[in-house]
């Protein structure tokens, strides 16, 4: 099998051994979930509960009407205690849905359905209702992805398995143990979409993957899929970082390029994680919401790496000591790899819909560097996947020139920490471009609301706009 | 619940960072340089090493001293003031007198480095000022050369201003031809004359006789990364092409001189060497047009620090020749 990648990237200590061959654990009992409002891409949600009401796990707590609306389930049966701000991975500590468990087992979920008899709309409103979202990190909802307008063919579905983030393996036990599974999601989307081409894309350092992901998909096309023409394959992809970011992926299986500002469906390619394909194809065989997630907890300070799947809204501190034990030399949490993961204040802060791995890092694992001065060496320009340049921009930024900053090609970053990792001044360069981002964006927002609000003046002034109102 | 840790420290993604430092690449830099270094000390003699040991030392305390002065941190970590004292007595004759030596230390670090901010803000190379200005203010002592002990007929003799002589570059100046260079080498043919200018016992500064071993400390440092071989390659070619455009020997142009030490090790100077690719390559090519008419038409039979300190003044140009951004077609014109 050829390996295929993209241009640039780095190869931070893979770090992966700890928790590879821990088997997937579930922990379905917390005695409380915290369950925050605003897990996904889009405006928050509002309650449909209040403080005292009784839930089951999988009905639906929290919905909206905006265009990206993606509906909450409560995670596990019992009573909202709260409705209040608690911390979150993003720390955003946004408003939450605090539920302490009851004892009871019931589940409520939405009957089962056959993603391949059912209409493309009943399957588009099933994956809404079910809240999934991309569990990648950035939490887009996925029945936009699998909704794109009839301008946009959508030609490739690409199962994200690269998983390059250091630490986290979570991706590679569910190749190893659920590829049933991640197959029937696979299957799903494609259908969905109406593509025939579906790949799903591993790093070859993950190579003992592929003949168990083959295996489930010659077993799903003699079964279930067979005579409805899927072209489902596995490719191998180099191990370097960041091949899971999803324009570097397209860029290494189709040799397209995202381009600058747009989605990957403006190239025909919808990307998924594998959290998010298990989760559709759990919405349709059984009807469960998106309400459970695997995750690895890892990292130096981490007595116990292994694999867990938990309820979503699990308070990480309860699962220690029982589930996780911890060194007394924790310095630092990630939630996320360590590569584009937040680091969080508080243990307290509970697993998302996103959240891939938490990793505990001793002091020693996360030194912190003190920032030096660009020494312009140039590796950072090498490096970079997206082809910016990320000493331009810093030196641009340092003196707040953000329109030079922006025609480097600053919103074009997509902040996978590539510069930042390999600068040998340790530059904080992904910060800096973070900070100006917004800078930038609110700059260009006022720029644009002075020219309308000139156009406006122009308009009401002239006397034909006059008449013609 | 029962856990007892620190408190959390809160940082910015990336957590993870490379083990590859400032002085891990200085420290590179200075492995490259030492088969160079120690082979002009074996050719030139002691005076070679006093002239290694002032630099290096005049420029770590020149540093220290200026920092003090001005209240910025100390730098001497980095190792990058011994990378510059290091460059700037490779580039010295092996006889410069110490006292101008110093001179030479206090204008590279202090002049050309510290001045503009320290490492990574200067705009001139400062080995190359330093040189520069030594150049400027002694133009005797800076051109004149000895004998490597080792062609003297005596054999082994100590060095001394009796035995002064010509560098080959300066015997062309002075309107001699290639077989007057190999018969001040002691060898016959054309093919024995590149052998010993390509191995390096010629008379010159102390650090850019032996192209072999310049090479291994050019390899050594593209092999780790340091550096990329766009910069020399594009140097060492230009200068080649252009020798042999204006009537010169291409590959004596290349083997003699300072081109091989300025393309490895002056040329890619970070802070002053464009960023971007494009940019070397044209920085490459631009010192080499200038050195070459330097040698065919200017006062000094070496153009190679001119050649360097002229491209330097157009770094910030040339770091607008950026690659084409992922997810742009060609020529940026969609948004």
């Amino acid at each position: 099998m050829s390996v295929k990648t993209f241009r640039g990237g780095a190869h931070p200590p893979g770090k992966k051994e700890a928790a590879k061959n821990a088997p997937v654990e579930y922990f379905p009992s917390p005695k409380q979930v915290v369950i925050h409002l605003n897990q996904h891409t889009g405006a928050p949600n509002q309650p449909l509960v209040k403080v005292g009401d009784a839930v089951t796990r999988g009905q639906k707590i929290a919905s909206s009407e905006g265009k990206l609306m993606i509906p909450h389930h409560a995670s596990i049966c019992g009573v909202v205690k709260k409705i209040e701000p608690r911390p979150q991975s993003n720390l955003l500590d946004g408003v939450a849905i605090v539920i302490d468990a009851d004892g009871r087992t019931e589940t409520a979920y939405m009957p089962a359905l056959d993603p391949f008899s059912c209409t493309r709309e009943q399957a588009i409103e099933r994956i809404k209702e079910a809240g999934i979202v991309g569990m990648g990190g950035a939490g887009f909802p996925t029945w936009m992805k699998l909704s794109p307008p009839p301008a946009k063919p959508i030609s490739i579905v690409i199962a994200n398995g690269a998983e390059c983030e250091p630490y986290l393996t979570i991706d590679y036990r569910t190749m190893l143990e659920s590829a049933g599974a991640l197959v029937c999601g696979m299957a799903a989307s494609l259908q969905v979409l109406g593509v025939k081409q579906g790949v799903f894309a591993v790093e070859d350092n993950k190579a003992d993957v592929v003949p168990v992901l083959e295996k489930a998909i010659a077993e799903f096309l003699a079964g279930a899929g067979s005579g409805k023409g899927f072209d489902i394959g596995v490719r191998l992809l180099k191990t370097k970082y960041p091949q899971g970011g999803e324009k570097m992926l397209i860029e290494a299986l189709t040799g397209r390029q995202v381009p600058s500002g747009g989605l990957p469906m403006d190239v025909g390619a919808v990307v998924q994680n594998l959290g998010t394909l298990k989760a559709i194809s759990e919405a349709f065989l059984e009807g469960k919401p998106l309400i459970d997630r695997g995750f690895t907890v890892t990292g130096g300070a981490c007595k116990t790496p292994k694999n867990l799947c938990v309820p979503i809204g699990t308070v990480v501190s309860e699962l220690i000591p029982d589930v996780i034990d911890v060194r007394a030399d924790l310095a630092r949490v990630l939630y996320g790899g360590p590569m584009m993961g937040t680091s969080v204040p508080t243990l307290d802060t509970p697993v998302q819909k996103n959240t891939s791995g938490v990793v505990f890092l001793t002091s020693k694992e996360a030194r912190f560097f003190e920032e030096g001065s660009c020494i312009r060496c140039g590796r950072c320009m090498r490096y970079c996947n997206c082809h910016l340049s990320p000493a331009l921009m810093n030196e641009a930024l340092l003196v707040e020139d953000y329109a030079e900053a922006g025609a480097i090609g600053l919103l074009d970053c997509i902040e996978c920490g590539t510069c930042s990792y390999v600068c040998p001044a340790r530059v904080r360069l992904v910060q800096r471009f973070r900070v100006g981002k917004v800078k930038l964006r609110a700059i260009m927002a006022a720029e644009q609301a002075r020219a309308k609000a000139r156009a406006e003046a122009q308009a009401a002034a002239s006397p034909t706009a006059k008449e013609a109102r | 619940m029962a856990l007892e840790h620190q408190p959390l420290l809160l940082s910015s993604s990336p957590h993870v960072f490379t083990n590859v430092n400032v002085r891990r690449i200085m420290l590179h830099v200075i492995v490259a340089l030492l088969p160079t270094t120690v082979y002009g000390v074996y050719l030139f003699g002691p005076s070679a090493a006093r002239v290694v040991l002032t630099s290096v030392v005049s420029c770590v305390v020149f540093e220290a001293v200026f920092r003090a002065l001005i209240k910025a941190r100390q730098s001497f970590g980095d190792l990058s003031a011994v990378v510059t004292g290091l460059l700037l007595a490779l580039v010295l004759p092996p006889s410069t007198p110490s006292w101008m030596v110093a001179i030479g230390a206090l204008a590279a670090i202090v002049v050309a480095k510290e001045f503009f901010g320290g490492l990574g803000h200067n705009p001139f190379n400062p080995a190359l000022i330093g040189r520069a200005i030594l150049l400027m203010s002694f133009p005797a002592a800076l051109t004149s050369w000895h004998r490597p002990p080792g062609l003297d007929a005596a054999g082994g003799a100590a060095l001394t201003d009796a035995l002064s002589t010509a560098t080959p570059l300066a015997v062309i100046r002075q309107g001699g031809a290639l077989t007057d260079v190999a018969a001040g080498l002691g060898v016959d043919s054309l093919q024995d004359l590149y052998g010993a200018l390509f191995l390096g016992n010629r008379a010159g500064c102390i650090g850019e006789t032996s192209i072999l071993l310049i090479l291994a400390g050019g390899v050594f440092l593209i092999a780790t990364k340091t550096i990329v071989f766009v910069t020399p390659a594009a140097m060492l070619a230009a200068t080649a092409l252009f020798s042999a455009l204006l009537g010169m020997d291409p590959l004596f142009g290349v083997l003699s001189g300072g081109v091989a030490f300025g393309a490895f090790f002056m040329a890619t100077d970070y802070a002053t060497s464009p960023l971007t690719t494009a940019g070397k390559a044209l920085f490459g090519l631009g010192a080499a047009i200038v050195l070459v008419l330097i040698r065919k038409f200017g006062g000094y039979p070496e153009g190679v620090t001119y050649g360097i300190l002229m491209m330097n003044a157009v770094v910030p140009y040339l770091n607008k020749l950026r690659e084409r951004k992922y997810g742009y077609v060609k020529k940026g014109a969609k948004k």
